[in-house]
């Protein structure tokens, strides 16, 4: 657009005055339908975007293709060795595992707290005395900051003074107390665990909200046709609340994906690296170990994977409004 | 439809994007303040902290009411300790009054943030004048050529060896040294004399010391493990008192090193719990009294005797293998090229004054980096005494630009026969492999 705008520009200028600005209004009205106001509406959001969100993300990828460290960070050639970084990311098993972990964590997290959150949802759905008080204070768990949350799971989960271990060893479940956050597998299971209370909340309010959504007579026809429960649920609410449950899943996954202060504060990535997450991996690598290049691809690899799933974000509401 | 496209593909960008300069700062804050850490990050530090600000509030006013124009001079540092934070103050202030030319004041940047920090400003240009930081990160920032070389300018031939080597690049001085400490074993005396033990010497003292000490409630021995550069700190005088160095340990010596440490841990002397513990919560521990020995520095003493004023305890030199061993720690003081640094020559000249280093040293536990000072700094039984004898014993770790990465593979070294999620021959081997690739 720009160089057609330039042209038009030129041949303008040749023009003598009236005849320009004649043209030049008729461009105008033409190139700015009634509805085509709407751009100015967008510029001023969409010049913010490209300064604080494009700006970065070209910067950063620009830096991953480079081999920046501490010694060329301020002066010093910085040089292009396109994809070594990215080479050697495939070779380095912290790499690797901070990968799989990631999605372990965000599948098994999502899948929790969504199963749980939806099933208060329907549960506060219902009319009973106090039913909104109490839904109001089970969003608890989303207003605490992140860090204090963990601080509190580590705590919970702590060998010798844990209070999961005093419980689990109160009922006779165990002999010995369980090393949670300093054994590689349970280390996980207690971040999942802290993460998914955090994420209940969430999942429950959004699904509350679109349950409301739902009108009242459709619940009412089915149940004068005869349907039980079962059938109203799998016929009624659910795919009245695809549209919710499609937004929940894509934020939620996000929101999980680029996890970094629970993990920080629970295990910073221990023991023995087996809790990394590409956020906190990519943190050490920039931030601990000077090498900005390769923590820069990280956060890349990171940025593709969630654009993906952007991309089937757009895709979903997209197909709804046309639906 | 098509214009609910672009926006939601505005949202999507929204959101990812904080991830990338994100993986920084503390999660949600959400992407447009991400990705201006560096600056709304440091302004809002420098607004929020300390309790001392009450004290330096008055003496700043005033100097600006006296001085109209005077040069700014900041200074970025890391204590959290409120006594740390209220004795720098006090000498800032002290200076401030002394002479008219500059105004100093210093800004409180948590450790965490720390390297972050100055790593973002370096690149955008956003540095302090005068930064006081970890030792073994100097000789980083110095590849990075943000340090203003200071050979001649001070005079460090009374400093300790040890802390001049950690600000010297090629012969170059880079840096002052700001105090010194190094790492010593503490033990709870009661403990030790109701088990009928003696002060242990060496690791099979140590070992059967330790064995004697732990009951249900008390574990016998315990040092920080993190797997970061304090959990190293805390390591390597293990691995360089059976003569491995940080370089070399895939051998006979450094298998030892880390064969010791995974027994304590087998053998119940010593807490798996240390590889989640900062060096904080081991004198927390130690002074709870669920901890018999600890291995720490003499920075906790002010907090210790203030904390549990009636326990018992001492500090000795680090038992040893083959050799006494310890690790110097501290920090130093370096000038940013292309900053104030005629005034931040001058604030540090009179900062390190004899009068000066002995008011910020007793003040924050340490010990002088000078000789002279640092020999008559304490009374005989004084519990820093020790650590003045540990000291020479004590060497620094590199100097290195690359020593983050080495630090990170002997950090995961000990990390991993800890945990027993590899044994000592493997773990030696693979730090060692990592080794190599960084120092070819």
């Amino acid at each position: 657009m720009g160089c057609c705008t330039e042209l038009y520009l030129c041949k303008l200028a040749r023009q003598p005055f009236s005849i320009r600005k004649e043209l030049f209004m008729g461009k105008i009205k033409k190139k700015f339908r009634y509805d085509n106001v709407g751009i100015f509406f967008v510029l001023p959001a969409f010049i913010y975007m490209l300064v604080f969100v494009g700006y970065p993300i070209i910067r950063n990828i620009i830096l991953s293709f480079q081999d920046v460290g501490a010694g060329n960070l301020v002066r010093g050639a910085k040089n292009f060795v396109m994809f070594d970084n990215y080479v050697e990311l495939m070779g380095d098993k912290v790499f690797t595992t901070s990968l799989f972990n990631t999605l372990r964590y965000t599948v098994l997290c999502l899948v929790f707290q969504f199963v749980i959150g939806f099933a208060l949802a329907l549960f506060f759905n219902r009319k009973f005395a106090f039913a909104k008080p109490i839904r109001g204070i089970l969003l608890v768990p989303w207003m605490i900051p992140v860090t204090v949350t963990a601080l509190m799971f580590k705590l919970l989960f702590a060998t010798d003074i844990g209070v999961i271990n005093f419980i689990l060893r109160s009922l006779h479940l165990i002999g010995k107390n369980i090393e949670w956050l300093t054994t590689p597998g349970t280390a996980m299971f207690a971040l999942i665990c802290a993460n998914v209370w955090i994420g209940i909340p969430f999942n429950m309010i959004l699904i509350s909200t679109g349950l409301t959504t739902i009108p009242k007579e459709l619940y009412e026809s089915s149940s004068i046709d005869g349907a039980n429960k079962v059938q109203t649920f799998m016929k009624i609410t659910l795919p009245l609340l695809k549209p919710t449950i499609e937004s929940v899943l894509i934020l939620g996954f996000i929101y999980t994906f680029k996890v970094y202060d629970l993990v920080y504060v629970m295990t910073s990535g221990g023991p023995v690296n087996s809790t990394h997450m590409l956020s906190t991996y990519s943190y050490k690598l920039s931030f601990e170990m000077f090498k900005y290049s390769k923590g820069s691809a990280v956060a890349n690899v990171l940025l593709v994977i969630l654009l993906i799933v952007g991309v089937f974000y757009i895709k979903a509401t997209t197909d709804e409004e046309e639906a | 439809m098509k214009k609910r496209k672009i926006t939601a593909l505005f949202m999507t960008l929204a959101m990812t994007a904080g991830l990338l300069a994100g993986c920084g700062s503390s999660g949600d804050a959400g992407a447009a303040a991400d990705t201006t850490a560096g600056d709304t990050g440091a302004a809002q530090e420098a607004a929020t902290p300390e309790e001392s600000a009450d004290d330096s509030a008055p003496a700043e006013e005033s100097a600006n009411d006296s001085t109209g124009d005077a040069q700014a001079v900041t200074i970025w540092y890391y204590w959290e300790t409120e006594g740390h934070q209220v004795a720098l103050d006090q000498v800032i202030q002290d200076y401030n009054a002394s002479q008219e030319q500059y105004e100093v004041t210093a800004k409180y940047v948590p450790f965490a943030d720390f390297k972050k920090q100055l790593s973002i400003g370096a690149s955008a240009d956003e540095l302090p004048d005068i930064a006081i930081l970890d030792s073994p990160d100097h000789a980083s920032y110095v590849a990075m050529g943000i340090f203003e070389d200071l050979t001649g300018k001070f005079d460090v031939s009374n400093y300790y060896e040890g802390t001049v080597n950690s600000c010297t690049v090629d012969g170059k001085l880079y840096g002052v040294p700001f105090g010194a400490n190094c790492l010593a074993l503490y033990y709870n005396e009661d403990m030790l004399n109701e088990a009928g033990c003696s002060v242990p010497t060496t690791w099979d003292e140590l070992k059967e010391t330790a064995k004697a000490l732990t009951t249900d409630s008390v574990t016998g021995l315990a040092l920080c493990s993190v797997q970061n550069e304090e959990g190293t700190f805390n390591f390597v005088p293990w691995l360089w008192s059976t003569g491995a160095t940080s370089y070399d340990i895939n051998n006979d010596n450094g298998v030892r090193a880390l064969s010791f440490i995974q027994s304590l841990v087998e053998e119940g002397v010593m807490s798996k719990e240390c590889i989640n513990w900062t060096q904080g919560d081991v004198m927390n521990q130690f002074i709870s009294g669920n901890v018999a020995m600890m291995e720490n520095g003499p920075w906790q003493i002010p907090t210790m005797q203030s904390e549990a004023p009636d326990l018992n305890w001492k500090v000795t030199l680090i038992p040893k293998d083959t050799e006494y061993s310890s690790v110097l720690g501290g920090e130093n003081y370096a000038v940013i090229n292309g900053g104030n640094v005629d005034g931040a020559l001058d604030f540090l000249t009179y900062a390190t004054s004899e009068e000066k280093v002995k008011f910020l040293m007793d003040k924050f536990g340490y010990i002088s980096a000078d000789k002279t000072i640092a020999e008559s700094q304490f009374e005989a039984d004084s519990p820093y005494q020790p650590f003045v004898e540990e000291l020479n014993y004590a060497m620094p770790r590199g100097p290195l630009a690359e020593w983050p990465s080495v630090s990170d593979a002997i950090s995961l070294a000990f990390n991993q026969v800890i945990t027993g999620t590899a044994t000592p021959e493997d773990a030696a081997a693979e730090a060692q492999a990592t080794i190599d690739s960084i120092m070819k």
